[in-house]
């Protein structure tokens, strides 16, 4: 159609209160208006996660009164939530450029593979070992966002070949032997060693999550990040540099990964072929759960943490519990649909 | 389906049709008879009326007053099935067909296929079917063929196809010649006219006169919603035509025009640039302090030129020279760093984050400007937020807060919140593409200040419009933009509505 016809935006214009009421501008009435009327609605989009994680941990703790709120409880779902947190956070960095990484369960796997082929067939220290690993990672980040940003492949089949890919990397590495012996002591100390009592492992988790925050939350590149996940167009006629900061999304994303796949080996002292595989789909869950909370509809940190933990005291309550396996799946599945479907009704009823 | 029996000749007739947006008023009554075996020319200037009329008979939108009648009976449009079921085909400006099937499954697309057994579609049946509807377009098109191996006159023709098939009696074309050779013109000429002596009637958008003295009986003008003037085509011509569609009585400048300062030395200049499809050797200059128009009608490159200059498309070839330096630029970033800025024509596409709150929005540009320490990439809100107040009394947004969303502001206000975002970079050329689409009055006013201010502090505007009438009051030196070429211009007291209009539409 040519172009006479008013834009739609013109048609909302008058469909939100009307904003142009005299000179000077009177006031805009509706942000503010639409926010006051749906404020409880609006609470619940909030904090509804909020809350439900709270009531999960009241149930448990009257339920298990002795064994689940305890300080030793509270540092072991912690610390079993670190490795997956790490993984979390830097998938909040490509999903906020609206980006999908499938090989970060793979990139684990190479990770703790690589980093055995080094420390136990090839005898480099744990420092180089740890460095090399990194850059695998790196290399593999910069290769997904290649091929994403610059060559213009969908990231979601990119990245799912690309986890195929990096999973044999790791098999040739290893000859996919499981191996339990050979590990340094200081090597197996990063993750098991404790500081100022808790686990090195909640440490580093809260390292990456300072990072990724200051990142997101106060960085110059967080706000073109998020720019490029609101509107990729605008952001780039804005001279934001798409291509490259999308890349450095799988970076990030490629390089807390292997973090997480050096400190499973670290701390378990062997390696198992292939192990990242069961890190992928909760990664995603405790990321989009994340988003249903604090700034509902967008990925954000804080969500993001919420989101891990949340998954965390779930499956060790329900374990300590002593539920049959079967439901353990059906109320952990149940708590997680109701959780983002009470702050999505509340979103779709403020909004 | 079988072959269709011609239907008696039809006549469809609009009456006082009045569509009402909030803010316009797109339809003010207008009335057109549409008679079978014609070919109809409906013209007017952008903003006309025209693509809400045919949105009306497309069931697409409802009217808020008046009628239809199909020969004689009143009828009712609900959706475009309505439309549909009373033989009302339409050729869109824009392809509207399903790339990835093929050319017999677009034909026969929502006609139902043959089948066998009820499910499996008889593709034979449907090739050999639709070849023949093809042949009677004398078009030489591979049933076969998927849609994305073919021109863009020819799926134009596969529309027209599937409307036979439909057994349409009424077509109804939008610039259905836009980006056609000569050749597939004449041709798709030949076609309507066919179809014309099968009965069939027939409405011809264009903003071609050319075409229209050669191709329609007669043709209907609209004019702010109205239709003002209706004249069978061999009675009038080109100068009649051209008055209606301006309309006689062009209200005096209000504004007075930008004065280029004496001795102004040549800031930008474009060379031979070039897009295949869009921009054909397009070259022009601009002077320091000018408030320079480009006028065209859709499709004549302007947009596609200003994206090619900023970096936002690839030019093929082209040089692009600001200050006497030749720029080398390979993207908008390149651009930006080197001194231009661009106010891109869709804000809600191109132009504005939605769900960023309105500072967010105008700092995107300008962020390093706001770092709490020199070198260190953290922005201090409190800073952004300081000027983000500044420009939103200065272009007067409404917004209660600058920390809502913009998705909360009317699509005028989003627009100047666009606007500010470049106001506040250091460019020496701002290219602001359709600035004013969508915006009331008194805002319009607001923009033509503020690049008439802009140009008087040195700096080149670029300000590209489809409406003559502003480009008119505002501009110094107004280019004209025709088939992707920089065709002509008008400078100072030349520049005219009436001027303007010969120049865009004479073919």
């Amino acid at each position: 159609m040519s172009d006479d016809v008013p834009s739609p935006a013109l048609v909302l214009d008058k469909q939100l209160p009307d904003t142009g009421d005299g000179p000077g501008g009177a006031p805009l009435a509706a942000g503010a208006a639409g926010r006051r009327s749906g404020s409880l609605t609006e609470l619940a989009s909030r904090y509804g996660l909020v809350g439900a994680f709270l009531l999960t941990l009241i149930v448990f703790s009257v339920a298990r009164p002795s064994t689940f709120p305890t300080g030793r409880n509270a540092e072991s779902i912690l610390t079993s939530a670190a490795p997956p947190l790490i993984l979390a956070l830097g998938l909040t960095v490509v999903l906020v450029m609206q980006d999908f990484d499938l090989s970060i369960g793979a990139m684990i796997g190479l990770g703790s593979g690589a980093a055995t082929d080094f420390m136990v067939t090839n005898g480099v220290s744990w420092f180089f070992a740890v460095l090399g690993v990194l850059a695998i990672a790196i290399a593999a980040g910069l290769v997904n966002g290649y091929m994403v940003a610059f060559l213009g492949g969908s990231s979601f089949i990119i990245t799912l070949a690309m986890g195929t890919v990096l999973t044999g990397v790791e098999f040739a590495m290893t000859s996919q032997n499981t191996i339990y012996s050979g590990f340094s002591t200081s090597f197996q100390d990063i993750a098991s060693k404790d500081f100022l009592g808790l686990s090195h492992q909640i440490w580093i988790a809260a390292i990456v999550a300072v990072i990724i925050w200051l990142l997101l939350d106060r960085s110059e590149i967080g706000r073109y990040m998020y720019a490029i996940g609101g509107n990729t167009e605008a952001a780039r006629l804005s001279g934001v540099r798409v291509r490259v900061l999308r890349m450095t999304g799988f970076v990030i994303v490629a390089v807390s990964a292997a973090i997480v796949g050096l400190l499973l080996t670290s701390q378990s002292g062997s390696y198992a072929p292939n192990i990242g595989t069961s890190y992928l789909l909760p990664a995603f869950a405790a990321v989009f759960l994340g988003a249903a909370v604090f700034r509902p509809g967008e990925f954000n940190v804080a969500g993001t943490i919420v989101g891990v933990i949340f998954l965390g005291v779930i499956q060790t309550g329900l374990t300590m519990l002593d539920l049959a396996t079967y439901m353990i799946n059906l109320v952990q599945g149940g708590i997680l649909v109701t959780a983002v479907l009470v702050s999505r009704l509340g979103q779709r009823r403020a909004g | 389906m079988t072959e269709e029996e011609l239907q008696g000749i039809r006549t469809v007739e609009v009456r006082g049709l009045r569509k009402v947006y909030p803010g316009v008023v797109a339809l003010d009554g207008a009335d057109v008879t549409i008679p079978g075996g014609s070919i109809l020319g409906l013209l007017g200037k952008n903003g006309a009326g025209k693509s809400t009329l045919i949105k009306v008979l497309a069931g697409v939108v409802p009217a808020d007053a008046g009628e239809i009648l199909v020969d004689g009976e009143a009828i009712t449009l609900h959706s475009p099935h309505d439309a549909a079921a009373q033989g009302f085909a339409f050729v869109h400006q824009e392809l509207a067909d399903v790339p990835n099937l093929t050319v017999a499954e677009n034909v026969g697309l929502g006609l139902g296929y043959p089948k066998h057994f009820g499910t499996l579609v008889k593709r034979r049946a449907l090739r050999t079917w639709a070849e023949k509807v093809l042949d009677r377009l004398e078009a030489d098109i591979d049933p076969g063929a998927s849609l994305t191996s073919l021109s863009v006159a020819q799926r134009r023709l596969v529309t027209i196809a599937r409307g036979l098939a439909a057994n349409a009696r009424l077509f109804i074309l939008d610039e259905p010649t836009a980006s056609l050779t000569d050749d597939e013109i004449a041709h798709l000429h030949k076609v309507l006219r066919s179809l014309r002596a099968d009965g069939v009637a027939i409405v011809y958008v264009s903003h071609r006169l050319d075409e229209i003295f050669s191709v329609t009986d007669r043709v209907t003008v609209m004019r702010d919603g109205n239709t003002v003037y209706s004249a069978a085509t061999a009675e009038i011509d080109k100068a009649t035509l051209i008055n209606e569609i301006t309309g006689s009585a062009i209200a005096p400048e209000s504004r007075r025009r930008h004065v280029l300062p004496d001795g102004a030395g040549e800031l930008l200049r474009v060379e031979g640039m070039t897009a295949p499809g869009t921009v054909d050797d397009a070259s022009f200059t601009l002077r320091e302090g000018e408030l320079l128009g480009i006028a065209g009608l859709v499709g004549a490159g302007r947009t596609e030129l200003m994206r090619l200059i900023f970096g936002a498309d690839t030019a093929a070839s082209g040089t692009v020279v600001l200050r006497g330096e030749e720029l080398k630029i390979n993207s908008p970033r390149d651009a930006m760093a080197a001194g231009l800025a661009l106010l891109p024509e869709d804000r809600k596409e191109q132009g504005a984050v939605l769900d960023f709150s309105v500072r967010k929005n105008i700092t995107l540009t300008t962020m390093p400007r706001f770092r709490v320490a020199r070198g260190v990439p953290i922005p201090n809100e409190r800073r952004e937020r300081a000027s983000t107040r500044e420009y939103v009394e200065r272009l007067k947004i409404k917004v209660a807060n600058p920390e809502h969303p913009m998705r909360f502001l009317s699509g005028g206000n989003q627009q100047k919140a666009v606007l500010a975002k470049w106001l506040g970079s250091d460019a020496d050329v701002f290219i602001f593409d359709e600035p004013t689409h969508g915006i009331d009055v008194e805002g319009k006013e607001e923009i033509y200040d503020l690049m008439t201010e802009l140009a008087a502090r040195g700096k080149g505007v670029i300000f590209i419009s489809s409406e003559f009438t502003e480009l008119v009051g505002a501009c110094n030196r107004v280019l004209v933009m025709r088939d992707g070429r920089v065709v002509s211009q008008l400078e100072g007291s030349a520049i005219t509505d009436a001027a303007l209009v010969g120049l865009c539409y004479s073919h």
